[in-house]
């Protein structure tokens, strides 16, 4: 079975398309990173995954259901962390947990819950006064109620301190391993690469990519930094780098040249180094950071 | 329209409890007992000064009109959040992020919030009862309850008017005009509308032009209807339905034999109706929106 299944969904608003012909498959029992910057399209799909929204057209299933003809069913197998909730403020973290509870006709212990996300001492408090990482807490402890056979997080980690996100990342692992799905959402790579299996790529509507991160990586044919140690940087040395096909770049620093280029020019470059008649001392590599890596699939440099 | 028992409790409990924490229950409390007390201790005053036997039943009647005005303001004041201001700070998103569907979470709004207002009802109410009790010997005990009653389900009707205009936008500022409006039509603009409607018939019919159309016995039985229509017409109507003939009320509503329509019990379909049909028109709408 398919966790979600997204067939040729686009979604319209007014005068601006949110989502363009979008097609998805998440796998039973993965951790799936959906990731874009801001404004891609994330949450749009969230809504329309929860039925929120409805699709302009193409067709939804979330756990093999219509999900807006059964949304009801949908979302009683459903943890949900949504973003840009506000709580109530009046009722303490223990109610927002009972209310969870019974909504999904569920029989947790609600302490347990909170106990287990770090709030359990702010549990007769009123949500109002919690920070925001409190109330992420407690989200996804209601997120948690019922086992749920799929778990959709959108931007879990906003508001939660490095150790926060860290917590969270177990507590998605672990819900993993008991045989649930995680769905979740991120604008920062960083964030997904820890703990995803897959990760798809929306950058204006538009899924430009779906892979697992090295296969990203190998995809999108990223750019590295050589560097070069040379006895002597001469002009001719420094021109017959930069004319090559493949480098797109080339800063001098005394002896050193740094070389931007495509990851298979390395060989290239050092072959025109020395036909230049300078002697190489030393070379290294850098690969693309992760962040650089989401830029080239976010802005227009690549598309899979 | 998908409804569920348990989905509808569990979201009226939690609106419940989010209310009996603000100071909007307490502050109503405190209100109605303040009203029903005093217009108790008013009556009994009254009735003492003139000598005339008192009865539960014209204590009733003495209560109408106030309570007239009073439930439709609470009501509406109460109701016109309800949906749009979930909407608008985003708390919407963890209701149905559960698995409630939009037509359970208009109704739980519907009883969560006829909650808060039955409370000070009937502590309220209670509370000019001990009075009446306590200042004259004799008291109904029937003919308040049921007094007490259509006054809760009249309450009920303009909850659901207030929470379907909240559900219909997805601004309070919005939901505070549209509950203007619904209290300005009902209790000022309709009886003035149904005189224009009377003066154009029989400008028409008679040829002549007249704008109030007499009292009971003497308004043509289609104006007694229209007045009945409205949830505040459709009150008093139930109101005598509830209560025996011979009371002060009957004097203002047309008796013996009338088309089934202004029959006092008919009223009570009215006044249910305008309970069921703007939650359900609030629903339609609510129901095809994009959050």
């Amino acid at each position: 079975m398919t966790a979600i299944e997204l067939d040729g969904v686009t979604k319209r608003f007014s005068d601006v398309v949110a989502l363009r012909n979008v097609d998805l498959t998440v796998r039973d029992g993965e951790i799936f990173g959906f990731l874009g910057p801001n404004g891609a399209g994330k949450s749009t799909t969230i809504d329309i995954l929860l039925d929120f929204i409805r699709p302009t057209s193409g067709d939804v299933r979330v756990l093999g259901l219509d999900a807006q003809a059964e949304s009801e069913a949908v979302r009683s197998r459903l943890g949900v962390l949504p973003d840009g909730y506000d709580v109530y403020e009046r009722l303490t973290g223990r109610q927002h947990m009972e209310f969870a509870i019974e909504s999904k006709a569920a029989d947790d212990d609600a302490e347990a819950l909170l106990d287990r996300v770090g709030i359990l001492d702010a549990a007769d408090r009123k949500a109002g006064g919690y920070s925001k990482g409190m109330t992420q807490r407690l989200m996804l402890a209601m997120a948690l109620v019922g086992e749920p056979d799929m778990l959709i997080l959108d931007e879990p980690s906003t508001g939660l301190d490095p150790n926060g996100a860290r917590e969270m990342r177990e507590i998605i692992r672990e819900e993993r391993d008991r045989g649930a799905t995680i769905f979740f959402s991120s604008h920062i790579l960083e964030q997904v690469e820890a703990v995803c299996d897959r990760v798809g790529i929306l950058r204006d509507g538009e899924l430009v990519a779906v892979d697992s991160i090295a296969g990203l990586r190998d995809a999108a044919d990223q750019e590295m930094t050589l560097k070069v140690t040379v006895d002597e940087v001469t002009p001719a040395a420094r021109d017959g780098v930069t004319d090559l096909p493949g480098v797109s770049n080339v800063i001098t620093n005394g002896n050193t040249l740094s070389v931007t280029c495509d990851s298979d020019s390395k060989t290239e470059v050092l072959d025109a180094l020395e036909f230049a008649g300078a002697e190489v001392r030393d070379f290294s590599t850098e690969q693309a950071s992760l962040e650089e890596l989401f830029a080239a699939y976010t802005t227009s440099e690549v598309s899979a | 329209m998908t409804l569920d028992a348990a989905s509808v409790r569990a979201v009226a409990k939690k609106d419940f409890q989010d209310a009996v924490r603000s100071r909007l229950l307490w502050a109503l409390s405190v209100l109605f007992i303040l009203f029903a007390g005093g217009m108790a201790y008013l009556y009994t005053e009254i009735q003492n000064a003139s000598g005339n036997e008192l009865a539960a039943l014209d204590l009733i009647f003495f209560l109408q009109s106030p309570v007239g005005l009073l439930i439709p303001l609470t009501g509406l004041l109460l109701g016109y959040k309800s949906v749009a201001g979930e909407i608008e700070t985003g708390s919407v998103k963890i209701l149905l992020s559960l698995p409630h569907s939009r037509g359970s979470v208009l109704l739980g709004k519907l009883f969560g919030r006829t909650g808060v207002l039955t409370v000070p009802i009937l502590v309220g109410f209670a509370v000019a009862a001990v009075v009446v009790l306590a200042l004259y010997p004799v008291f109904t005990a029937k003919y308040y309850l049921a007094f007490v009653a259509v006054t809760i389900l009249f309450g009920l009707a303009y909850v659901s008017i207030a929470v379907a205009i909240s559900a219909m936008t997805k601004s309070t500022s919005r939901a505070a005009v549209g509950i203007v409006s619904a209290f300005v039509a009902f209790n000022m603009l309709w009886e003035v509308i149904g005189y224009g409607i009377h003066y154009v018939v029989t400008l028409i019919t008679e040829g002549d032009g007249v704008f109030f159309p007499g009292f009971a016995n003497e308004a043509p039985t289609w104006f007694l209807f229209y007045q009945r229509l409205s949830p505040n017409g459709a009150f008093g109507g139930a109101l005598t339905s509830a209560l025996p003939r011979d009371s002060s009320f009957s004097e203002f509503f047309p008796s013996g034999d009338v088309p089934f329509y202004l029959a006092d019990w008919f009223s009570l379909v009215i006044l249910a109706l305008w309970v069921i049909v703007p939650l359900y028109l609030g629903y339609l709408r609510f129901d095809a929106a994009d959050l």
